[in-house]
């Protein structure tokens, strides 16, 4: 047995019995809560503004008051919803042939007098250098290899990209809701202030310029046309930065929130904020949320959102789907439109209540793009078979090698 | 009966093929034959008998779920989650009883299988009236070993008799066969001639 899990299961009960779940969580609770209800957009966005670069978290700006609830809107009677989603085996160098495969799945389902669904996957191998490494333009010989983190990031553009052309290609007429899995930050790009992102800005205007804001302005090109919402679903989302910006509520030091000047010393926890401390937005919304019903609209202040997004800078709210609070974020196009706002709230909780708690759209597209073991095992030996064929030399490493045919 | 294709129709193709049976997929859900039905699939013609047929998830990994509680009736289930028909499949599995031998019809195994992705198609009635002009498939149905193959035997007869304007002329013939075919096995030849009328 690989893992012991008789001894895992002893510490998982140690770890929850010493686990926050009781009264003084409680009461820091309804501290935060209180400074949600009491809150007031400008006052806390000023108190952001004022701290700028003298935070020690990330809070997010109010666009509505930050404590109102709005009720699910009714449901059109003939719509639509598309989903993508992806997977993909990164490039392996046990494999003898340097390649990547992206599978995007996706789906289009009618709902209304024309109920009918449609549901696509589409492989596709990555072999060139073209598409195994990014390169600067400018500087032909600099080049990011894509795989790991990179891998994920172009999987998320080609899964922005099947969304934009799955809307495009819908002539039905219907609103639309277009819906990701996952976040639409690309945080890892980083913003042109400091903190700058992991990557050159070559990286960051082939995949956001080029690839993401490219993608949601074709969709938003289409919205002139029909009434199209664009968004992505996060499930149990952990985000706190609606309850960074209530710790500006909290603060009772002056000047309010400069953190580096009045906390710098102080252990997290002990800081006059720290009601917060440990909780997260989903916790707080799970208080005042109705089923069905949304949260504020709030917007990213990450700084590649801030900076790079422009008229898609991403906006969030959290909504109650019944069986738990998810998190939408949406571009700021959307958010500022009331009847696209309307709509992406309505269809994500009627696309959940039908889903069980998750948007059935996005359960669709998931299990088209998904890349099983199974499937992962098929392509080595599928990519083994087709060198062979060929004459060319087929290996692996030993560590590949005993992985595969463990002995004793 | 709504639900069977028209004659002739091409309703699905093979996707796993042995020397005395085949399965096969039906392009549209519901979309298989009627039980007993003669089916016909490739070129050289192979012919099959309908023995069983089962609608399930198409993908075996995921479990259908109940989606029903707060619909008022089985048609809003299907058009409130328009993924279910797309994420469902019809199979149909199908007894091998004759073949096409150059230019001949017999009602014996062929040489090999049909081949996987041969076309299926729904024998119309001239097609049913052909092929019953000879009974010696009966041996190969009655000595199958699938589930509730009697009442696979019966229902291909009642279809064959209802292809023909002399039905009953055409019952009686099977009967004489069929006494034959089981007469050491009274029992279940009672049990299929009640089924045949």
């Amino acid at each position: 047995m690989a893992l012991d899990l008789y001894r895992t299961a002893a510490q998982i009960d140690a770890a929850v019995a010493i686990a926050d779940f009781g009264s003084a969580r409680e009461r820091r609770m309804e501290a935060v809560l209180a400074a949600l209800r009491d809150g007031d957009a400008a006052t806390l966005n000023a108190r952001v503004e004022e701290a700028q670069g003298l935070l020690a978290f990330l809070p997010a700006e109010a666009v509505e008051p930050p404590g109102s609830v709005f009720d699910a809107p009714a449901v059109p009677d003939d719509f639509s919803v598309v989903a993508t989603d992806g997977s993909h085996i990164d490039v392996n160098r046990h494999l003898p042939l340097r390649c990547a495969l992206v599978n995007i799945g996706g789906c289009r389902l009618t709902y209304g007098a024309g109920a009918d669904a449609e549901l696509f996957s589409r492989p596709r191998l990555r072999t060139s250098d073209a598409e195994l490494f990014l390169r600067d333009p400018d500087t032909p010989s600099a080049r990011q290899a894509v795989e790991g983190a990179l891998m994920g990031l172009v999987r998320t553009v080609e899964e922005a990209m099947a969304l934009a052309e799955a809307v495009e290609a819908d002539d039905s007429g219907l609103p639309t809701l277009a819906l990701l899995d996952g976040t639409l930050v690309l945080w890892e790009l980083g913003g042109e202030l400091p903190p700058r992102g992991r990557y050159p800005d070559y990286v960051r205007e082939q995949l956001l310029d080029d690839g993401l804001l490219s993608a949601l302005e074709r969709i938003r090109d289409v919205s002139a046309r029909r009434q199209v919402a664009v968004g992505s679903y996060i499930s149990l989302p952990n985000s706190t930065e609606v309850v960074n910006l209530l710790r500006l509520g909290l603060c009772d030091l002056d000047p309010v929130g400069h953190c580096q000047t009045h906390c710098r010393a102080l252990v997290p926890g002990t800081r006059r904020c720290d009601a917060a401390h440990g909780l997260t937005d989903r916790e707080l919304f799970e208080r005042t949320l109705a089923p069905g019903q949304r949260s504020a609209v709030f917007a990213s202040r990450s700084p590649v959102a801030r900076d790079a997004y422009g008229a898609h800078r991403v906006h969030f709210f959290y909504v109650n789907v019944e069986e738990e609070i998810g998190r939408v974020e949406v571009p700021a196009w959307v958010a500022l439109d009331p009847a696209s706002l309307s709509l992406a709230h309505a269809l994500v909780v009627d696309n959940a209540r039908r889903g069980a708690g998750y948007p059935v759209a996005l359960q669709e597209a998931h299990e088209q793009a998904v890349v099983t073991g199974a499937d992962r095992e098929a392509f080595r030996n599928m990519v083994e078979r087709a060198l062979e064929e060929r004459g060319l030399p087929v290996y692996t490493s030993q560590k590949q090698r005993t992985k595969r045919r463990p002995w004793v | 009966m709504t639900t069977a294709p028209q004659a002739e129709a091409r309703i699905g193709e093979v996707v796993e093929a042995g020397s005395t049976e085949f399965a096969a997929e039906c392009y549209t859900l519901y979309g298989a034959p009627p039980l007993g039905a003669l089916v016909r699939v490739g070129d050289p013609a192979v012919y099959g008998v309908v023995y069983s047929v089962t609608t399930a998830a198409l993908d075996p990994g995921r479990r259908v779920a109940a989606r029903g509680a707060g619909e008022p009736d089985e048609a809003s289930v299907y058009r409130n989650n328009p993924q279910i028909a797309r994420l469902l499949a019809t199979h149909l599995q199908a007894l091998v009883v004759g073949h096409d031998r150059a230019g001949t019809l017999v009602q014996r195994l062929p040489a090999a299988p049909p081949r996987i992705h041969a076309f299926v198609y729904c024998c119309d009635d001239a097609d049913v009236r052909a092929f019953s002009e000879q009974l010696d498939y009966l041996h190969l149905l009655a000595t199958a070993s699938v589930p509730a193959i009697d009442e696979v035997i019966a229902a291909n007869v009642r279809l064959a008799a209802e292809a023909r304007p002399d039905g009953d002329g055409f019952r009686a013939s099977a009967a004489r066969a069929l006494a034959e075919e089981l007469a050491n096995d009274v029992t279940r030849l009672k049990a299929i001639l009640r089924s045949i009328q």
